[in-house]
């Protein structure tokens, strides 16, 4: 900005001193010292009007960042064992290597003084799509209150709403993906935050609102609102280079069924399965989508390591998916509920200024209430839709300046042992599924 | 021949065993610039095997200079912002180290020729929202008032804003400059002029008086006054590392909060923290 101003001021003075010039030839006496303090002035009002120009469009921001990335999967998938479904999408069949643009976001936000305007677009090899289009209005007397409304992410947990441009794994934990597909949802929120000289009400803060329910920029398809909500905390313990972030978090809402076929879990020729209810009732009526979740951070500034961050995340609750798999009830597929958990763990140690190792360690179970050993069996509607997985990422970041950064990722991904008979399309889980994904990506920020 | 040999060994060597000069790079606040220059030199001075770089830009820069990894030290003349610190716990897992280095007076300066010598923190707020526009409303002469200020990126610019106007924002008119001394050197030549500022920088320029309210005692910003409390507008001037700061960096903070370091924000114009 200052560089601008600079500019600016050199380019007026440079458009004025042959005003002054050609006054002097044409004069033979120069200007008396009143003109020249009337052009001074008139310079002056000049400038205002720039900087009156300059202020407005500095409350216009672009950012955004593209990520390139090659991907390699231990082996070819195919229609039985997909393979990378939470790496970034399920690899083509036969195919075990890809390149591709994860992430290719540009954002524009206009700041106000006490509102804000932000659209932010994705646009990939597979189009163009919108992430964010919202407005938040803060209020002018406290400040910390604010409205949102519009597409943006939803108030629950810390990874939703953690920048995947700043993120340490490539892609969020694969609970996270299922429950909440695309991270964002179209509502409002009340957000509520207090700077650090609000003393203890500085430490925590509130989000939360009601959502349609169908994620992204998808047209609402039912009357059900969702409420979601997060109250979280921030503990820094500066003395001793610690800080303790964490929050709770609530979603309670309802899918609305197009279908009077609905599964519930029960028992199933004396054993446990998925119980088939199609009474005329199902049909139009409501059940459930409930969450609940708690979120822990430490940062500590270890004096012989560096930096190093510790992050968790635990939720469980009723999810209501479709037979074929754990995505959220939509369209006019059969309601299938399932009690769901699942949990995340990052360790990041910075190495130095520019390197950072990664571990993660994440959990899926999409159906708490069946064990490996039930899936698989015959008639009990269970299917790889059930199956528990478990992933280990290690990774390896090295930030080569302020925009430019590269990250070398490989993911061990196991999956809950089934006990398929040998007709069954489940055959191939009933070991681990050689489906390790390896990704090395670039990004470039601004 | 043999000559030109034993000179390229000699050269080679001496450059081969020169061990090359430890670098600390020190970016931020401009009302520092001074201060971290004269504490570079002085440094310096014992210990040559050091090189102390040091730029101003604003507080705001230095700060996102520590977040971009291109400055070891941040000086800055307010406190770090929550949304900084986060990026530092994004980028670093660290909230950053953060060191009181000095304290100041944040200053009202007028010119020398102004009849007005003290203001209330009320007065001064309304003239800088542009709800006084004339100094005879405040005592003064039938004049208007020529508003000159920061760039927001200035630390100076973001601590007035928030502990004078309460976070309100600056009127329109007011005239932003790149530095101090300039903000200085403005109202220095201008009769209507007002500004804000570091209280090591006012030279041709005289301070405003502050009080708290039209009924409370008014107060220059002296040690004394500072030090007591007494003068309603003090702050601290920060040094910032991205972690625990070590080696020369370690060196160099330690050597400008000891006694030799604090005698020299003295005679810059700036208190001590001890």
């Amino acid at each position: 900005m200052k560089q601008w101003v600079l500019m600016l001021s050199a380019a007026v003075l440079l458009y004025g001193a042959p005003v002054f010039g050609q006054d002097s030839d044409e004069e033979s006496g120069g200007d008396s010292s009143e003109d020249i303090g009337s052009k001074v002035e008139a310079m002056g009002e000049s400038m205002l009007e720039m900087k009156s120009t300059l202020d407005a469009l500095k409350k216009l921001k672009f950012s955004g960042y593209v990520q390139a990335q090659y991907q390699m999967a231990d082996t070819v998938g195919n229609s039985l064992f997909p393979v990378g479904s939470a790496s970034a999408g399920t690899f083509g069949s036969n195919i075990d290597n890809r390149f591709s643009v994860r992430r290719g976001r540009l954002k524009a936000a206009y700041t106000a003084d006490y509102a804000q305007f932000v659209l932010q677009f994705d646009v990939t090899e597979k189009g163009l799509g919108i992430k964010d289009a919202y407005t938040t209005i803060t209020d002018p007397w406290l400040r910390g209150f604010s409205l949102t409304t519009g597409v943006f992410n939803r108030p629950f947990g810390f990874e939703i709403g953690y920048s995947s441009s700043q993120r340490e794994s490539p892609e969020r934990a694969r609970f996270t993906q299922t429950l909440f597909p695309g991270e964002r949802d179209l509502g409002v929120q009340l957000g509520v935050s207090f700077d650090e000289e609000e003393g203890v009400l500085g430490m925590f803060n509130l989000r939360a609102g009601i959502f349609n329910g169908t994620g992204g920029t998808a047209v609402e398809n039912d009357n059900n609102k969702d409420f979601i909500g997060r109250l979280g905390m921030q503990l820094p313990f500066s003395d001793i280079g610690l800080a303790v972030d964490g929050g709770v978090s609530v979603y309670s809402g309802k899918v609305t069924s197009r279908s009077a076929l609905v599964y519930d879990f029960g028992t199933v020729s004396g054993g446990p399965g998925l119980v088939l209810d199609s009474s005329a009732a199902n049909l139009n009526a409501s059940f459930d989508r409930s969450y609940v979740g708690a979120d822990l951070q430490l940062y500590y500034d270890s004096p012989l390591l560096g930096g190093v961050s510790l992050r968790g995340e635990y939720v469980t609750g009723t999810h209501p998916g479709v037979p074929s798999g754990s995505a959220v009830y939509s369209g006019s597929d059969a309601v299938v509920n399932r009690d769901v958990s699942g949990y995340y763990v990052y360790f990041v140690q910075n190495i130095g200024l520019v390197n950072q190792l990664v571990v993660k360690y994440d959990v899926f179970d999409p159906n708490t209430k069946v064990e490996g050993s039930d899936i698989g069996k015959s008639s009990n509607g269970l299917s790889a839709a059930d199956i528990k997985y478990s992933t280990i990422g290690l990774g390896w970041i090295f930030h080569w300046n302020a925009n430019v950064k590269f990250t070398a990722f490989y993911e061990i991904v196991k999956n809950e042992e089934v006990n398929a008979a040998a007709t069954s399309k489940l055959v191939p889980y009933k070991s681990d599924v050689k489906d390790n994904v390896f990704t090395l990506r670039a990004q470039y920020k601004f | 021949m043999t000559k030109l040999l034993a000179g390229l060994v000699t050269a080679i060597l001496a450059f081969g065993f020169t061990a090359p000069k430890e670098v600390v790079t020190i970016k931020g606040s401009d009302t520092m610039v001074i201060l971290s220059q004269r504490w570079a030199e002085l440094y310096m001075q014992k210990h040559p095997d050091v090189s102390i770089q040091v730029t101003g830009g604003g507080s705001g820069v230095g700060i996102s200079a520590l977040i971009n990894g291109t400055t070891d030290i941040c000086n800055a003349s307010r406190p770090m912002k929550k949304a900084e610190v986060e990026k530092l716990k994004q980028r670093y897992n660290s909230l950053g180290v953060e060191i009181k280095a000095a304290r100041d007076g944040l200053s009202i300066y007028l010119n020398a020729a102004n009849s007005v010598h003290e203001l209330t923190l009320d007065q001064v707020r309304k003239i800088y929202e542009g709800e006084i526009t004339n100094w005879k409303q405040v005592g003064g002469a039938d004049a208007r008032i020529i508003l000159y200020g920061r760039e927001n990126s200035s630390g100076t610019y973001v601590f007035f804003k928030d502990n004078v106007l309460k976070g309100d924002d600056f009127a329109a008119g007011m005239q932003s400059i790149p530095g101090t001394a300039g903000v200085v050197n403005a109202v220095s030549k201008d009769k209507s002029g007002i500004g804000f500022g570091g209280a090591a920088y006012a030279k041709g320029v005289k301070y405003a008086k502050l009080k708290e309210d039209g009924n409370s005692p008014s107060y220059e910003p002296t040690e004394a006054n500072i030090r007591s409390g007494d003068y309603p507008l003090t702050r601290y001037l920060f040094m910032y590392t991205r972690s625990r700061p070590s080696g020369a960096v370690k060196d160099f903070i330690d050597w400008a909060l000891s006694s030799e370091g604090q005698a020299v924000v003295t005679k810059i114009g700036y208190f001590p923290v001890k």
